[in-house]
Order: structure tokens, then sequence, then C-alpha cells
């Protein structure tokens, strides 16, 4: 594989979206390959921020049981 | 007409998806009230719906879908011509610190406030900002996003990795704003 095309599949990899013979091409040129180890580690790392970030806001427990009283 | 048992049986397991709904709400919005008016209604609409939902199918996207076209319909008057993402380029905030010599892992990403990463989150135009709230915040699986947003799986693709260097340009800059990075210069070692 070329750095090209790790390139092209990193949101895939990172997101678990390839088959799984894709991902084991992908980290096989990852292991070898310093440059796309650094990329893939930063996009890996982004998406981890950005999770943790955002998913601490919960609906506020006032708002659940109003929700389950209108609905039941 | 649901049987009173089976619909209290749908609405206690659509609220098991409460938090995402609302969270997604809330970065649609931007503000706590208007995300809960919003919630309510897909909600409500949800229940009045439930004989569309099909069984075995992710109900967590279905209602997902149903909030945010009402968000849509609602705030932006079904317009969804979203502003567009200028191409900023690959790996934005990667490239630029490991020319300013920088570690890019390891020094940057960490120093920044998440309050700062949720304000670059918001700070996207909403298809973008959706496309990221589902598969980055809430985990979606590209299918499943695809479903939720009612758009192709590309087109899922596209959006995130768009939105995704729009979000590294950001964090770039505010990075520089606030001295984490100098432009051109060293990183600073601490923040204090
Ligand atoms: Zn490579
Ligand atoms: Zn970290």
């Amino acid at each position: 594989m070329r750095c090209e095309e790790c390139s092209d599949k990193l949101d895939r990899f990172v997101d678990r979206e390839l088959t799984n013979t894709e991902a084991l091409e992908v980290q096989l040129h990852l292991e070898g390959c310093p440059d796309c180890m650094e990329h893939y580690e930063f996009q890996e790392h982004l998406k981890r921020v950005v999770k943790h970030s955002c998913d601490c806001d919960t609906a506020p427990k006032a708002f659940r049981d109003k929700l389950r009283q209108i609905l039941s | 007409m649901a049987e009173p048992a089976a619909q209290t049986a749908f609405a206690e397991e659509a609220l098991t998806h409460l938090d995402t709904l609302y969270r997604g709400a809330l970065r649609l919005t931007h503000d706590p009230d208007q995300a809960q008016d919003l919630v309510q209604e897909a909600y409500l609409r949800a229940l009045r719906y439930q004989h569309s939902y099909q069984q075995g199918t992710n109900m967590k996207a279905w209602l997902f879908a149903i909030m945010r076209n009402l968000f849509w319909d609602r705030f932006k008057g079904s317009r969804k011509d979203d502003v567009s993402l200028d191409d900023v380029g690959e790996f934005v905030l990667y490239d630029k610190l490991r020319d300013e010599g920088a570690r890019p892992e390891s020094d940057v990403l960490d120093k920044i406030a998440a309050s700062e990463v949720v304000a670059a989150v918001d700070k996207l135009p909403p298809l973008h900002r959706e496309v990221v709230v589902l598969v980055d915040v809430e985990g979606f699986s590209y299918k499943d996003a695809a479903q939720a947003l009612g758009v192709p799986i590309g087109t899922v693709m596209s959006r995130l990795h768009r939105a995704r260097q729009q979000l590294q340009k950001s964090l770039y800059d505010y990075a520089v704003e606030s001295g984490i990075v100098r432009p051109g210069g060293m990183t600073q070692v601490s923040q204090q």
C-alpha cells in the first residue's frame, strides 16, 4: 500500500468502517511508515477529544421526568 | 392505535436514547430551552408515528432523523442550502504543528480546553456539525448516520472529512490566539 492510499482510507480506519482485510492492510502500512502512523494517531486523538468534549452534556433529570409523564 | 402497554414499552425504549437526542439538539440549536422543545416535539411525533418505525432497525437513528428534520423545518425553514466549507487542505492543524516543531500528538490537543473544542464544533455549518455529532460524539456507523440524515453514505464521508479539516483549522487558530502555539515559533512547554 502506498501512503496516498493509506491517507484515503484513514477516516474509515479511524471510524472502524473498513473491512477486516482493508483494515489489516492499513495496519501493516502504518507499522512500517512513521509518517502515516503519526497522522493516524493524531486523527484518532482528535476524534477522542471531540467525543469527550461533547458527550458530557446529558438531558436534565427534570426534563427526562417531564417527558416520561407526557409520553405515558 | 397501540395498546397502552405497548405504547409505554415503546416510549420507554425511545427514552433510552434521550441523551443522544438532547446532545444533538443542543449542538444544533445552541440553546438548552430550544433543545428541550425540539426533543419534546420529536418524541411526541415519534409516538404518533410509531407504526412507521420498523422493529429491528436502529431506533436511535430513526429518532434522531425525526429530531433533526424538525430542526431543519422549524429553524431553517427547510432551507438546507448550507454554508459550504472551503477546502482548507489536509491535516491542517497537524501539518502546521509539525512545521512549527511541535509534537502534534502529545503537545497540543490535550492543552485545548473542552469548551474550546465544543466551540469549534458549534462553529461548523450545521450540515457538517450534525455528521460530527453522530459519528464522533455518538459513535454512529456511517450507515446509521446516513439513515439519520437521509443522505448516501458517500455524503456522510465527504461531510465528515471536510468537517474534520475545518475543526483542525479552528483549533489551530485557537491554539495560536491563546498562546498554546506560537506561529512560526516553538510550542510553549507549560500552560500556566
Ligand atoms: Zn505511509
Ligand atoms: Zn489526549
